[in-house]
């Protein structure tokens, strides 16, 4: 079969302001020599937010514990690298696209300083404040929250979130230290780094110890799920938390494994009543599980407009947020939902605008795979360098189906069947298990529903779900024909693959087989080796 | 009365301004990052002092 | 010590997944079914007119088409079994059940499936793939029960007339309690403070008690166990150490080879493909249905470190030292296929536990598949037999 291709469509807008992207990088620098230039409307709304986003952190340090926690821990260095984050998930972005990039991120930089606050309230090692410990209920990193929908009064706690996952999207550098520990404690090097990574902060004695027990989920692989025992011998031994293991099935696509599934997710509230004492309460269930809807309707809603010629939320921030939103929020914090709105809102009017984001789109893209986590502006590279617009990834194509909303006995009954959904297809694991249809099938059905030219591949070298459809994907695109390219990366370590190495892969892939030039070529070659 | 509104409104304007052009100035040259990022070598070496019960 | 009479048969038995007791039995019209991982019940698979056949990839030389599909970073084995697969080794096989254990495994299966690599001149033939517990519980063991109806008992019935009724798996599980009862027996002789039987021989025995139909391989091993008991031991003691070697999949003859010539004596064998406690007879009783009590064996014996709640984490380790201390083991190889993560992690954590807390000299190792004749292990296995024989020396001291 001949190659699809999708004809070239040249922005009729010009870009304002800066257009050379690659000028604003320092040669082995670790920050950039100055801030984009948006044309005068756009860097004063970013000059704006860049000042809540300083607002936000000098909230959170003025609080006396919250310094001293900043002290103890490692990870809280990276906080410093937050407003640069930003900067670099929005290169190039104007407009609408600027506005939705800040809603995305501004909320979840808010969202994770209460984190940080709460955990340092909490932490025995810091606050010490016992009364709010035993409020919380330590959840992991990459682990659905659907069973804390039904308590108002907890906090749910990720430590693995602020350690870890978020500091690595903030320094590329952020986790090296914690990977050298645990390797050194005999963990070979070929295993996802970001379990890993969780391991070595725990028992590099870098984790704070709150909470009045742990949920902890088999999550998205083997690794997580190993890492998980490293984590809980800790809690149960030597903190005295004690810990649910919630098995969320694999197949879950199968209908035989719900009843286990849904019979897990009841066994987990009990657990947390019993070891909290607060009482599971529905009406606060069903207002969650309708700002769930709210989430996947925006979502689905989204990635419709990402079918046709002008899509408008997509990128890295699209699969940032819905991570965010998806598995940590999970309808518990009301200003999503406002968010939610907004972004659908600022989204409409580009889109009746017939907007885009950079000068020319010159392919549509699903990119698919675990994307590098050191490297999540990837996305916005691939666009400005390029002209490749990633219009969904696989992380972005989760629960499309609504849940029970409304409190009624069936739908309590349902209600466990649907956390229990939700915690099955929790970000990745919904693809990266649950048989090859999911990830070998669906991923051509997405390429032909957005009628996208062009697969990126993120090849996570030591994800092993991934790595074993490795010849399968080559052999669907071959006969398919639809060119696929593979970006080889280390998830959270990228002394393995470093960020000139990710877009080494695609440089060569577009001038070679592609025969084409780029968009920016400043962007092409980066010193950014150093850079946060 | 008047004049001294007048004034105050001024002091506000001004002060506004230097707000502006001092932020505006970090915002864009990007001192903010460049400050922060000649500390974290620093941090570092605190974090390396602090004693650690290191084990599984 | 004199040979065992047939240690060269069950050693022939291990040169190919289709040896000639697998082409026996299906020429009396038995149908053979694959699986490659402990956490399938053996004896569902040996019911009345079938037999079960664990997946080996003998002999294996290069794996490169299994490594264009799987890659690099996927372990030997899943590469090693898909490479024999596309090159028609498992041709034999009348259906395939794969447990969604660990995803390399269950990549390797899914990649034979839809590379159609066997069964496409049979019309029976099946893949079918189970959800396995990953906590050792009532709830688990429901799943279980039913992962096992729906995904073995099921399309065996359908596909191929199987009599799947309690009375069968009865009579499978009697006759998978003859081979483990024997199997037990024969490796008691491990125990003994001059063992009249090798780990290597041992190993060949088990190995080729998982890839041989029952039935066939019976008289042998009751042959074997009669000679043995009247077995003469060495002399003088062949080995400087005793050790026990936990871990991964160990199908490969020549890893416990290399241990055994580097001066120690594998005296336990806690690894998957091993005899603890995969040849633990499972004894049913009649107050309850036979797959819930096959079920239940299975999981709470399960050492998979897939296994996730505490206490069976816990007593993963405590088994190990369980087994080091009824087999008299002077210390413990942990060993990791290259590439699995499930026991990177296990092997790190019970390294470090077996050595700390039930004070057992360890020492950690990851392995290729296929180790031939490895000089990398054989020298840090001999500077482990000698760290731990320089402590019984200076201990006597």
């Amino acid at each position: 079969m001949a190659s699809k291709k999708f004809k070239t469509m040249v922005n009729p807008e010009k870009i304002k302001g800066d257009t050379r992207y690659g000028d604003l990088y320092k040669p082995h620098g670790k920050v950039r020599k100055r801030r984009e230039w948006r044309g005068v409307g756009d860097t004063l709304y970013d000059y704006t937010r860049w000042l809540g986003i300083l607002f936000t952190l000098g909230k959170f340090m003025v609080v006396p514990r919250n310094i001293k926690f900043f002290f103890r821990y490692r990870w809280m260095a990276n906080y410093l690298a937050v407003p640069m984050m930003v900067d670099r998930f929005t290169q190039g972005l104007r407009g609408e696209y600027l506005r939705i990039a800040h809603e995305e991120q501004d909320l979840i930089i808010i969202d994770v300083a209460k984190l940080l606050g709460n955990l340092a309230r909490g932490d025995r090692r810091v606050g010490n404040d016992e009364e709010f410990s035993k409020i919380n209920v330590l959840v992991d990193e990459n682990e659905m929250t659907a069973v804390m929908m039904g308590f108002p009064d907890l906090k749910c706690t990720s430590r693995e979130t602020p350690s870890t996952y978020v500091p690595v999207l903030l320094n590329q550098h952020a986790v090296e230290h914690y990977l050298d520990v645990v390797q050194e404690y005999g963990l070979p090097g070929d295993v996802c780094p970001m379990p890993a990574a969780e391991a070595g902060t725990s028992i590099d004695d870098d984790a704070p110890i709150l909470g009045a027990c742990a949920i902890q989920c088999n999550t998205t692989c083997d690794g997580s799920l190993l890492s998980n025992g490293v984590l809980s011998r800790k809690l149960e031994r030597e903190d005295g938390i004690p810990v649910f293991q919630l098995p969320a099935p694999l197949r879950h696509k199968e209908d035989d494994v719900q009843d286990y599934a849904a019979e897990e997710v009841r066994r987990a509230i009990k657990f947390i009543e019993e070891n909290t004492g607060h009482k599971w309460d529905w009406d606060y269930y069903f207002e969650c599980a309708r700002r769930v809807n709210v989430a996947t309707k925006a979502r689905n809603e989204w990635l419709d407009m990402n079918k046709t010629d002008y899509p408008q939320v997509f990128g890295g921030n699209l699969a940032l947020y819905t991570e965010t939103n998806y598995m940590a929020i999970c309808g518990k914090v009301p200003e999503f939902e406002v968010a939610d709105k907004r972004i659908t809102k600022l989204a409409e009017k580009a889109y009746k605008k017939r907007k885009m984001a950079a000068p020319e789109y010159r392919h549509r893209a699903i990119v698919w795979g675990v994307q590098s986590h050191y490297y999540m502006d990837f996305l916005v590279w691939l666009l400005n360098c390029w002209g490749i617009v990633p219009l969904t990834d696989m992380l972005s194509c989760i629960n499309t189906e609504m849940i029970a909303e409304t409190d009624t006995p069936e739908n309590r009954e349902q209600a466990y069947y649907d956390m229990a959904m939700l915690t099955e297809e929790m970000i990745m694991r919904n693809r990266t298990h649950g048989g090859y249809k999911v990830l070998l099938d669906d991923l051509f059905e997405f390429v032909e529903q957005f009628n996208a030219d062009m697969i990126i591949l993120w090849e996570h070298i030591t994800c092993k779900a991934l790595d074993g459809m490795h010849g399968l994907f080559e052999d669907r695109a071959r006969d398919l024909g639809v060119p696929l390219m593979w970006v080889d990366h280390q998830l959270f370590d990228p002394r393995v693959v470093s960020r000139q190495g990710v877009r080494d892969q695609v440089n060569q892939f577009m001038r070679t087989v592609m025969q084409e030039e780029p968009l920016d070529p400043t962007l092409e070659i980066l010193d950014d080796e150093n850079s946060w | 009365m008047k004049k001294k509104c007048l004034k105050a409104l001024l002091y506000v304007l001004t002060g506004g301004l230097a707000f502006f052009v001092v932020t505006f100035t970090v915002y864009f040259f990007n001192l903010d990052m460049k400050l922060t990022s000649s500390i974290e070598p620093l941090l570092l070496k605190w974090y390396d002092r602090i004693p650690r019960n290191q084990h599984l | 010590m004199k040979d065992l009479k047939h240690l060269i048969y069950f050693e022939d038995l291990l040169q190919e997944a289709n040896n000639e007791l697998v082409q026996q039995a299906q020429k009396e019209g038995m149908k053979c079914i694959g699986y490659m991982c402990e956490n399938v019940p053996e004896p569902l698979l040996n019911l009345p007119g079938i037999f079960s056949s664990r997946l080996r990839a003998p002999r294996t030389g290069s794996i490169d088409v299994g490594t264009y599909y799987l890659t690099s970073f996927l372990c030997e084995y899943s590469r090693a079994i898909l490479e024999r697969a596309l090159e028609g080794g498992y041709n034999y096989l009348d259906a395939c059940v794969t447990p969604d254990g660990c995803t390399m495994l269950n990549r390797c299966v899914e990649n034979m499936d839809v590379l159609q690599a066997m069964g496409k001149d049979k019309p029976g033939f099946f893949f079918d793939y189970m959800e396995i517990p990953m906590k050792a519980d009532y709830n688990g063991l429901d799943l279980y029960v039913v992962q096992c109806q729906n995904h073995i008992l099921k399309p065996l019935a359908e596909n191929y007339g199987i009599d799947t009724s309690d009375a069968a798996i009865r009579k499978a599980v009697d006759q998978h309690n003859k081979v483990c009862e024997l199997l037990r027996a024969i490796g008691d002789f491990r125990k003994l403070d001059e063992p009249t039987i090798t780990g290597y021989e041992y190993n060949v025995i088990c190995l080729a008690s998982y890839v041989a139909p029952k039935h066939l391989i019976m008289d042998k091993l009751e042959e074997t166990l009669e000679e043995l008991k009247k077995r003469e031991p060495d002399e003088k003691p062949w080995f400087k150490a005793r050790v026990e070697v936990v871990g991964s999949e160990v199908d490969d003859t020549d890893f416990i080879k290399i241990v055994e010539d580097s001066g120690a004596f594998v005296c336990a064998d806690r690894f998957c493909y091993g005899s603890l406690p995969g040849r633990d007879p499972i004894y049913l009783n009649d107050d309850e249905d036979a797959l819930t009590q096959v079920c239940r064996a299975y999981m709470y014996r399960g050492e998979c470190p897939r296994y996730m709640d505490t206490p069976t984490m816990d007593g993963r380790r405590e088994y190990v030292a369980e087994i080091a201390k009824e087999y008299k083991a002077d210390g413990i190889i942990y060993q990791q296929m290259k590439f699995c993560d499930p026991w990177a992690y296990e092997r790190m954590m019970g390294s470090h536990i077996l050595r700390e807390e039930f004070g057992y000299p360890v020492l950690a190792v990851d392995r290729p598949y296929a180790i031939g004749t490895s000089g990398q292990m054989r020298t840090r296995v001999q500077a482990f037999i000698e760290s731990i024989d320089i402590k019984k020396i200076q201990k006597e001291g």
